[in-house]
């Protein structure tokens, strides 16, 4: 995936974000983190979660739901898991 | 969406009750069967039991409730509310073991509950509620002596918390949310002498439950505590953390209201419950509270008890439950001392190593030398409970007892 894709990629996994655990999108930054703002916290990540599955139809376990606490992680996740643009 | 529906009385049920049976809106996984039954209870007041499985619910209900069609609907509706909102979607929790001991040989096979009644070692005053007698009181002691003893093990400070908590402290935990269904409430008469003088001639029980007139109470400043570990998060709430850590212990009397799952000692409306709190770094947290799994399983091995550490969930109520589950499962957040029952080849929750993040430090402002939210966890012990699980497993006859146990004067 080049560059640009991935960067395709991360506005709409922040758009996603910012929608889930309803901030501005401004304030969802590309290299954000779980805990970062008070809204992503155990049911804001939940929400996110729940969203990825349906928007990009991936199927999330238990151990995935843990290891994907940022921006980047979740990227990475996606195209791991066969996402194209 | 529902079939094979019944609401007649049938020959199986209790008399003066009906039966309710009737598909699920969608299919429940093994893993939530357990939860979703324990939910029903607090869906209708005339709801007597409940089972659930896979593809099939199987309700009973009060005859009082009159089963009408309608009112058949209407029951039926609200448990798929609970259904759609638990098993729709629902993520499959990992489960995690982290030591296996059930299988260790124990004497006895038999529910105590009929002998600690009828030696009147146990009387029920109410529903979740039981008198104990010397027997178990002096089990309770050798047990809190074992937790005791774990706490001093940490240097942990001694607290003492007030039974009653503060609506406002559970509020700011977002627990009016999370488990509003087990709350318990507090008030008194309003202080108006008119209201004291017309309660102290006109109440008056009828059945168990008390009549009273209208508008007597004041409104609800405070509630029966759910839980020990809150009042020492609100005691450091708002300031930095004396020196960056704390660890306490404290034992208080603990509510949880949980209707008609509210059977012999397991589950109590109103229990005992020893805590060692852990406050600090996440690493000084997540560390103490492997130590302190580490040294009890010690202490379980000497008392010869057959159980399992695994992880589990907080029992949120149907709105949260999906996600807060979850997450709690994801991050290993809780895992349960679950002591084996054999007379009902079961397991009953003894006690739990709890991790909170930094939930607390966030939500009451409890602050690291650094400015960082502070993270906190804690082991909690149900003294009822163990006790319990202890004469489940070697009966009532203390000449049948581990040595270690017998020996310290329980």
């Amino acid at each position: 995936m080049s560059t640009s894709e991935t960067s395709i990629l991360s506005q709409r996994v922040q758009s996603l974000l910012a929608e889930a655990i309803q901030v501005p999108g401004e304030m969802v930054t590309p290299d954000l983190s779980f805990g970062d703002l008070p809204q992503w916290d155990s049911l804001g990540h939940m929400e996110v979660m729940l969203r990825l599955e349906e928007e990009f139809g991936v199927a999330i376990d238990a151990d995935t739901i843990a290891q994907l606490i940022s921006i980047p992680e979740i990227c990475r996740f996606l195209e791991d898991n066969g996402y194209v643009q | 969406m529902c079939s094979d529906i019944t609401g007649k009385p049938v020959p199986g049920a209790a008399p003066g009750s009906s039966e309710l049976n009737f598909a699920p809106a969608v299919p429940i996984p093994d893993f939530l069967t357990g939860e979703i039954q324990s939910k029903l209870a607090y869906v209708d007041e005339h709801i007597l039991a409940a089972r659930v499985k896979e593809d099939q619910i199987i309700l009973k209900i009060a005859s009082a409730a009159s089963l009408t069609p309608e009112r058949q609907a209407e029951l039926i509706e609200k448990v798929q509310r609970v259904v759609l909102s638990m098993a729709k979607g629902a993520f499959k929790p990992k489960v995690q073991v982290l030591e296996d001991h059930l299988d260790r040989r124990v004497p006895f096979r038999f529910d105590p509950m009929p002998e600690l009644l009828a030696s009147s070692q146990i009387s029920q005053e109410a529903n979740g509620l039981f008198v104990l007698g010397p027997l178990l009181t002096r089990l309770i002691a050798y047990f809190e002596s074992q937790f005791i003893a774990l706490a001093d093990s940490f240097q942990a400070v001694p607290y003492r918390f007030p039974t009653l908590i503060p609506a406002r402290y559970l509020e700011r935990v977002n627990y009016f949310r999370a488990f509003p269904h087990s709350l318990t409430f507090a008030t008194h008469l309003r202080e108006d002498l008119q209201v004291i003088d017309e309660f102290a001639q006109h109440a008056a029980c009828e059945h168990s439950e008390l009549q009273t007139p209208p508008n007597s109470f004041a409104p609800i400043q405070a509630l029966l505590s759910p839980a020990v570990c809150y009042h020492l998060y609100f005691a450091l709430a708002d300031q930095p953390l004396p020196r960056g850590q704390v660890v306490a212990t404290a034992v208080g009397n603990c509510f949880r209201y949980e209707a008609i799952n509210l059977t012999s000692l397991e589950r109590l409306w109103n229990f005992t419950m020893r805590e060692v709190i852990f406050v600090g770094a996440k690493e000084f947290v997540l560390e103490n509270r492997e130590i302190a799994r580490q040294r009890m399983s010690q202490v379980f091995e000497r008392i010869g008890l057959a159980y399992r550490v695994e992880s589990a969930n907080d029992p949120f109520f149907i709105g949260e439950f999906r996600k807060q589950a979850a997450f709690q499962s994801a991050f290993q957040l809780k895992f349960e001392i679950r002591a084996r029952l054999p007379f009902k080849e079961s397991t009953l929750a003894v006690g739990s190593y709890n991790y909170h993040q930094d939930f607390f430090g966030r939500s009451l402002n409890i602050t690291l030398p650094d400015g960082s939210p502070a993270h906190t966890g804690c082991v909690a012990f149900g003294l009822e409970r163990i006790a319990f699980a202890f004469v489940a497993q070697y009966g009532l006859d203390p000449a049948n007892w581990p040595a270690e146990v017998r020996e310290m004067g329980a």
